[in-house]
């Protein structure tokens, strides 16, 4: 239905006709609700540290109004009988979350239970179709009194709570045929149904993964604590949260301690395919690698350093060395050296020469020609 | 030290000619401040006839690059030579600065 100037225009009856002249009555208090509703559902979800896609609302349109009662007119003796004229809207990233923001939404507003409906437990076990909880709500004096404008407390509103993936159903159900006044063939609505069988899923899935993520994180993290390295897989997650207990700051201090250097913090994360390129495979395997390397590394620093005034360092030279020592006590020539620094530093035209020099250094150090005599 | 400074379409060029000490670190530092500022902030360092670079050389190239990134342009030094090259390769620097 499209809108009209006049109310009458609407071709509705007297009840409804005089619904609408209320409707326009009532719509600087209606906007003024809204508006209250979304920023409290917003400071709600801050507060709370709820991430979510979407917190969207709106107000009722006359002329949708004027459809609704056109149809069911009959149902609603006033206004305040129409329970959906202020309208809010989250939608989460999560299916668990649905229900947690729907526990928020009981806390802060009054939820109407009798009119609220949980839309997900409507539809039965073997069909798939519209999944939203929907709670009629009341704007709490406590949250919100207006002596002159008592009456927004009495004025109820819907919030829709949804997951995404429920978000993109519903939606192009909407934009396919709901409310067009078009019955749709039968195949279509198969075809609907087939495809929020699908999400309902994908939803799933995608709450499993996060459930079983954060389990992994927990786990990762109770071997860090327990220091039991070995079982902990040489990943992002892993290699982020080793970096950040500065697993080389013993030995970096050695080094700085040369010439008394700066360091210059700098993020690490890049050297994660480079260890997995090496053959690391655990955060045990770093700690070896450290356990093993850490005096020649030093030695290294030594030779490079001693005689120079270079008083400033990354602060991941100490792994950079330990890997060059690594690479040469484990049989890689400059050519090997050279891709390791075409992986960390970007290919150049420098790295080989600049291979072949660290290469003969790491030869020469005490380190090596210990373990060289040993060999003997 | 000699440093020169020209620009080329929308990217600065710097030529440098000589060793990068503490003896001219500071002079270094007041020739190339303007380029800590201005709309167009590539920069392409041309380090061919640069003979040495000091810590405080380091310092100074970290910085600018840190001006020019959080402008949204790019610094790149070019045509080092390996000596000056070793000094970035031995501190970790190679990875910072940009150097093709």
């Amino acid at each position: 239905m499209e809108y009209k100037e006049n109310t009458a225009d609407y071709g509705l009856d007297l009840h409804c006709t005089s619904i609408i002249e209320e409707y326009r009555r009532m719509l600087p208090v209606l906007q003024k609700l809204g508006d209250l509703v979304l920023s409290s559902i917003r400071k709600c979800l801050d507060r709370n540290r709820i991430l979510v896609t979407t917190v969207e609302g709106r107000i009722k349109q006359e002329a949708s109004l004027a459809g609704k009662l056109e149809l069911k007119g009959l149902k609603y003796n006033s206004l305040s009988d129409i329970t959906d004229i202020v309208g809010a809207r989250v939608v989460s990233f999560y299916y668990d979350e649905v229900d947690k923001i729907a526990a928020l939404m009981d806390n802060i507003f009054e939820v109407d239970w009798e009119n609220s409906v949980d839309k997900r437990k409507a539809l039965g076990k073997d069909s798939f179709g519209y999944m939203s909880l929907h709670y009629v709500c009341r704007l709490p004096k406590s949250l919100y009194f207006d002596p002159d404008c008592p009456q927004i407390n009495d004025i109820r509103f819907e919030v829709q709570m949804r997951t995404t993936l429920q978000h993109v159903w519903a939606t192009m159900n909407h934009d396919t045929g709901y409310k067009s006044g078009v019955q749709i063939p039968q195949e279509y609505t198969r075809t609907l149904s087939r495809l929020a069988g699908l999400l309902e899923l994908a939803d799933d899935e995608f709450t499993r993964l996060r459930r079983e993520i954060a389990d992994y994180r927990r786990r990762t993290e109770q071997l860090f604590k327990d220091g039991d390295f070995n079982e902990v897989e040489l990943d992002s997650n892993t290699f982020r949260s080793y970096l950040a207990s500065e697993p080389f700051a013993s030995l970096l201090r050695r080094i700085s301690d040369i010439n008394q250097a700066e360091i210059q913090p700098v993020n690490g994360m890049y050297y994660l395919p480079v260890l997995l390129k090496m053959g690391f495979s655990t955060i045990g395997d770093i700690e070896r690698l450290k356990r093993e390397y850490s005096d020649a590394a030093y030695q290294l620093a030594v030779h490079h350093f001693s005689g120079t005034d270079i008083d400033i360092i990354s602060s991941m030279l100490a792994l950079q060395n330990l890997c060059f020592v690594y690479l040469v006590d484990n049989g890689s020539g400059a050519a090997e050296i050279a891709r390791f620094l075409d992986k960390v530093n970007g290919k150049s035209n420098y790295n080989f020469d600049a291979a072949a020099r660290i290469f003969n250094a790491v030869k020469s150090l005490p380190y090596m020609k210990k373990k060289e005599k040993k060999k003997e | 030290m000699n440093v020169t400074i020209y620009n080329e379409g929308r990217q600065t060029k710097v030529v440098l000619d000589g060793r990068l000490d503490t003896t001219n670190a500071d002079q270094f530092q007041k020739d190339i401040a303007p380029l800590m500022e201005g709309a167009d902030p590539d920069i392409e360092i041309d380090c061919e006839k640069m003979e040495y670079t000091s810590s405080q050389g380091l310092r100074i190239f970290l910085m600018l690059q840190k001006s020019v990134t959080g402008r949204g342009g790019k610094m790149v030094m070019k045509r080092m030579s390996p000596q000056v090259k070793e000094v970035f390769d031995i501190t970790g620097f190679s990875h910072i600065i940009t150097i093709v």
